[in-house]
């Protein structure tokens, strides 16, 4: 055990004492995410509305119903509103002026212009909006009938509300056709981006830390390992250990430090952790592969950055696999990254069980165990290779 | 230093040993033992399969005939207990230039077995031996080459092996360095360390080696003491003169004499053979300056291990 875990330490320590790798295996990834997050999110799910114009009691009026029905609501200039609804951050845009705030103040019908978000998510948040707009309007008809009716305002204001906490009024839930953004809703800024980072960073730090392997080789200290008192399969076991570790300190880096700094939500931890024990084993053994087929370490960083990079391009790392055409989909799940994508969407957005994410944890073991042998059976020649 | 105790008699005994590479037989039938305190040396010009016995002695590869026995223990590249009796410095440096030198040694110690405080022990031990305390937190990267070659031996001495075997441990390093480095080859042969050393430096085998096999082509051309690899030659040693005058006729002279074997002449003046060069060299200047000649300067060549080496395969050491 030992030597298992001297030659697996020493591994991490080389890795970690790379300057290099300290940016791009910690830094990096969470500055993309941050990125990711603040230009792409998608938010929480929460219906975005802006309410542009002077304060009046109309806006306050929808502002407060709005709110009342889950929607996000920011009062904002109008210029701005149109940005913000061009570039995506908002769903609807509720543009109100002096004319429409005297119309409700007097109790006369108002035109209301409002703009819609190009997403096709924006649908249901105008419904949304209609509905509020519509329960503003109907609230306000009442009062100016029972106040025409002779009822002191603040008396007719005080029965509504009464009976509105009396009569059940039937509601209606909006659901979002598109299964795309049904999909992700309910996902959290970050979430998304979290999980694909966390994946395509991994994997690709585990293949370009393949180098360190070729440099043993080379400066000759596989072969003085080889005559101490160690065996092959040691050997072997201890360089398996020690990529699984850089996959596995990278990985739980990026799982706690968008827990902690953007709020991500990965769900069940243990699950999602078994995830990326499982997709660190596949990365370890991956690393393995090109450390002992390739003798130049250099090219083996760029191979590690090329196919880390396609690889997680294919299984969803870059655009979400929900948005592959059918054949790319199929493709998709010849990578570990599509069936570690898939285990953490199901416990992140379904509160997925051990049960529900069983047949990609599987793959994933399948494919660790494999790739294991192989790499294992390889990095062996290259130990003879090398003496 | 302590030095671990071995009860057989030969630290190594290496009988009859053949490694093939294809059609090419790098070691063909090599046979040697060394014993406790004793310095052994293989001298062979680069390729003559010095480095191939030592990776048979160290089971790093396996050999295609014959045995390798380390303190009575088979050594076979899965065998463990024997090499823990080992300690191998390698030709090419074998550390990481990322890591300390004490990470260096702690790292290589673990996988000899040492652990805790006997490990930090041996660290610091070998730190001061190998001369490097002071820069025992550097990364290694930033080493001369001398101070790289003390590391690399270093850590061969760590667990304090009964065999130490060194591969050309001077390749490359400077005067002062290699100085140094034969000073610790002496002193831990001194201690009772059992040492095979390789080299394709006559003078480092003369200096160190209690007994010398001379390789070329894989095979051992002759095994002894120097003094008894001397002997090979005719123990015969050769007069340089240099002048001028008449050479000619200095040289009918001096063949007369009776210690003079043999006389060759070139444009700068003559070479003899004799058999006791110091004793005979009085007669040999007064016998050539009667002869006519005016000698400028003189030089006696003794035999050594490189008239060894070209008398038994017709080819100088470092070709």
């Amino acid at each position: 055990m030992n030597t298992l875990t001297a030659i697996a330490a020493v591994e991490l320590r080389r890795f970690l004492r790379d300057k290099s790798n300290i940016f791009f295996v910690f830094i990096f990834p969470l500055m993309l995410i941050l990125l990711l997050g603040s230009q792409f999110g998608a938010g929480s799910g929460q219906a975005r509305v802006t309410i542009s114009g002077p304060g009046s009691a109309l806006a306050q009026a929808l502002t407060a119903e709005l709110e009342a029905s889950g929607a996000d609501v920011t009062a904002t200039g109008a210029d701005t509103a149109r940005t913000d609804l061009s570039r995506g951050r908002a769903d609807v845009g509720l543009f109100l002026d002096d004319a429409d705030a005297a119309a409700f103040d007097a109790g006369r019908p108002a035109e209301l212009d409002v703009v819609m978000a190009p997403e096709s998510a924006a649908q249901a948040v105008l419904q949304q909006v209609r509905t509020a707009v519509q329960a503003v309007g109907l609230e306000r008809g009442q009062l100016a009938a029972l106040s025409g009716a002779g009822i002191p305002q603040e008396l007719a204001g005080t029965a509504l509300d009464q009976a509105a906490a009396e009569v059940a009024v039937p509601t209606v839930e909006i659901v979002d056709a598109n299964d795309v953004e049904q999909e992700f809703r309910g996902l959290g800024r970050f979430d998304l981006g979290a999980s694909q980072q966390l994946l395509l960073f991994v994997f690709l730090s585990s293949l370009t830390g393949a180098a360190t392997l070729i440099q043993a080789r080379r400066y000759g200290v596989v072969g003085r390992v080889m005559s101490a008192p160690v065996s092959s399969g040691q050997v072997v076991a201890g360089q398996a250990l020690g990529r699984f570790a850089i996959a596995f300190v990278q990985g739980g880096f990026i799982m706690v430090g968008t827990a902690l700094l953007f709020g991500v939500d990965w769900g069940n931890l243990w699950l999602s952790g078994l995830v990326l024990v499982l997709f660190c084993a596949v990365s370890a053994a991956a690393a393995m592969m090109i450390g002992s087929v390739m003798d130049n370490d250099t090219a083996a960083a760029g191979v590690g950055v090329g196919g880390g990079l396609v690889l997680g391009g294919l299984g969803g790392c870059m655009v979400p696999p929900e948005f592959f055409p059918e054949t790319l989909a199929a493709i998709s799940l010849a990578t570990p990254h599509r069936w570690a994508y898939d285990a953490l969407a199901d416990i992140q957005r379904h509160e997925g069980t051990f049960a529900d994410i069983l047949p990609q944890l599987g793959v994933l073991a399948g494919m660790a165990a494999a790739l294991l042998v192989l790499g294992a059976w390889l990095l062996r020649r290259s130990l003879s290779r090398a003496l | 230093m302590e030095v671990a105790e071995v009860t057989t008699k030969d630290v190594l005994d290496v009988r009859g040993l053949v490694r093939r590479y294809g059609d090419l037989t790098a070691v063909d039938g090599v046979s040697f033992h060394i014993r406790a305190g004793e310095t052994y040396g293989l001298l062979g010009p680069n390729g003559a399969g010095k480095t191939t016995i030592i990776s048979m002695v160290a089971g790093l590869i396996p050999a295609n005939e014959g045995s390798v026995r380390v303190a009575g223990l088979d050594m076979t590249p899965s065998e463990t207990e024997a090499k823990r009796i080992i300690g191998l410095v390698p030709q090419e440096l074998a550390i990481y230039p990322d890591l300390t030198a004490r990470e260096n040694l702690k790292f290589f110690g673990r996988l000899q077995g040492l652990t805790g405080k006997d490990l930090t022990r041996r660290t610091n031990e070998v730190l001061e031996l190998i001369g490097l305390s002071d820069r025992a937190g550097d990364l290694t990267k930033k080493y001369s080459g001398g101070m790289k070659r003390r590391l690399n031996i270093g850590i061969g001495l760590l667990h304090r092996p009964a065999l130490l075997i060194l591969d050309e441990p001077t390749v490359g390093v400077d005067p002062q360095s290699r100085n140094s480095i034969l000073e610790s080859v002496e002193r831990l042969s001194v201690e009772g360390m059992a040492v095979l050393y390789t080299t394709h430096y006559m003078e480092e085998a003369e200096r160190l080696c209690d007994r010398i096999a001379i390789i070329d082509e894989g095979r051992f051309q002759a095994e002894g003491t120097r003094d008894q690899l001397i002997t090979l030659t005719g123990g015969v040693d050769r007069i340089n003169l240099r002048g001028g005058g008449s050479t000619s006729r200095a040289a009918e002279a001096l063949s007369a004499l009776p210690a003079v074997q043999h006389v060759d002449s070139d444009g700068a003046g003559l070479m003899l053979t004799v058999s006791d060069g110091p004793t005979a060299l009085a007669g040999i200047v007064t016998g050539a300056g009667d002869a006519g000649m005016s000698v400028t300067s003189v030089e006696i060549v003794r035999p050594d291990l490189e008239s060894v080496f070209l008398h038994l395969t017709g080819k100088a050491l470092r070709d």
